[in-house]
């Protein structure tokens, strides 16, 4: 047995699902399955939201424990399904070690063509306008806020801006547009239009996961997560009072700030 | 009317936002169904005058059930119709004007929501952690037979 490749394919799959926004007793789960086909006396992983500690060992051999530190983190389900087929598979034995390593390592990131990211970033704001309460008038300017939205995001992706500048932007500018449609059509009620707009950005998953981590006894997640929410609406709340208030200095009236 | 628009709105977003979460392409259409059970059932609770966290929790009962229910027909992971399912229910909004009202200097709203936003959180959780259970239960004795 490869005790060294059964860590490093364990290791990498702990640290895909965890880039991937999987809960932490999800990745965990999966790591200790992958280990435990080494058959070694000791398995133990650990999960933190920022990065990894797995450990294998026999009495008759040096343990052999690996940490990984985890930086990014966004949300991919299509990977987390992908890490999962293959452990299931390499766990029944329908895939060897070695070729559930290497099929790890060739999991892709993005599955979707750019324009279909911005249709979705337009198409969420529309849907939500009606949810929150909207007539036609407001699910027409969520639409319209939501090309805003798209063309900052797509810009500042290109531009490389880090995360939480790039959620100040974006709801700034949606700010700044539904404020401007709302001098042209004076009925609108731009508080719908605002609010569906920044849903894309908004971490009511963050702090959903943040709550189900906190309830499954992983405290330091858990708590880091809801940290990690707060961030996000913070710089989601800065950016639309800057946009409000910017509005505001343009033609005063316009915003609370 | 404004029940049937609100439906097809969280189907929308939802399917939206699937994107958005990298859902794969043949389950796009899966998790907004999801979404809009759960966008239906949280509509027509609010619109019969029950309190916002109780519907919320109704609304998460039928997402995760309907999520569940896929993931065995379809053999995918729950995750993959629950996360963007969740998504009409979801505090984001409340999140949002949290940190809203703190920067407006507006102490009493944004304790409000503080209080709120954690209440649907915390019900949600529990909705979810709840069905999971129920799931594993049935599963456990369907084994043993």
């Amino acid at each position: 047995m490869d005790y060294k490749l059964v860590m490093n394919t364990a290791v990498l799959a702990g640290e895909m699902m965890l880039r991937s926004g999987a809960e932490t007793y999800r990745v965990e789960d999966t790591m200790y399955h992958i280990l435990r086909t080494a058959q070694t006396e000791t398995v133990e992983a650990s999960v933190m939201m920022t990065g990894i500690v797995a450990t294998i060992s026999n009495p008759d051999m040096e343990p052999i424990t690996v940490i990984k530190r985890v930086q990014e983190r966004g949300t991919n389900l299509n990977r987390i399904m992908k890490v999962n087929d293959i452990s299931r598979k390499y766990c029944a034995g329908e895939l060897t070690l070695k070729a559930a390593y290497e099929e790890l390592k060739n999991i892709g990131g993005k599955q979707y063509r750019v324009w279909v990211y911005n249709l979705a970033t337009i198409l969420v704001p529309t849907g939500f306008a009606p949810l929150f309460g909207g007539g036609i008038l407001e699910t027409a300017a969520a639409a319209a806020v939501g090309c805003v939205l798209a063309l900052v995001v797509t810009l500042g992706k290109r531009l490389q801006i880090n995360g939480f500048i790039l959620d100040t932007l974006s709801s700034l500018g949606i700010a700044a547009a539904a404020i401007l449609l709302k001098w042209v059509f004076p009925s609108l009620d731009e508080d719908i239009v605002i609010i569906s707009a920044i849903m894309p950005m908004v971490p009511g998953v963050a702090i959903t996961n943040a709550v189900r981590d906190t309830l499954q006894g992983d405290y330091i997640s858990g708590g880091a997560r809801i940290l990690e929410a707060f961030l996000k609406a913070a710089a989601v709340a800065l950016g639309v009072g800057a946009g409000m208030a910017l509005a505001g200095l343009i033609h005063p009236g316009g915003g609370i700030l | 009317m404004k029940l049937i628009f609100g439906v097809v709105g969280s189907f929308v977003a939802v399917a939206g936002f699937a994107v958005l979460l990298e859902t794969p392409r043949r389950y796009l259409l899966h998790a907004g169904i999801a979404g809009a059970i759960g966008g239906f059932v949280y509509l027509f609770s609010v619109q019969r005058g029950v309190d916002v966290v109780l519907s919320s929790f109704l609304s998460a009962l039928a997402i995760a059930l309907t999520s569940h229910t896929f993931a065995r027909i379809f053999k995918a992971p729950v995750t993959i119709f629950l996360i963007a399912g969740i998504l009409p229910t979801v505090p984001g909004a409340g999140m949002y004007r949290i940190v809203y009202y703190i920067i407006a200097n507006d102490s009493a709203k944004s304790s409000y929501y503080l209080t709120q936003t954690l209440e649907i959180a915390g019900v949600i959780a529990l909705a979810i952690f709840i069905m999971d259970t129920l799931f594993k239960v049935r599963i456990k004795k369907v084994e043993k037979q």
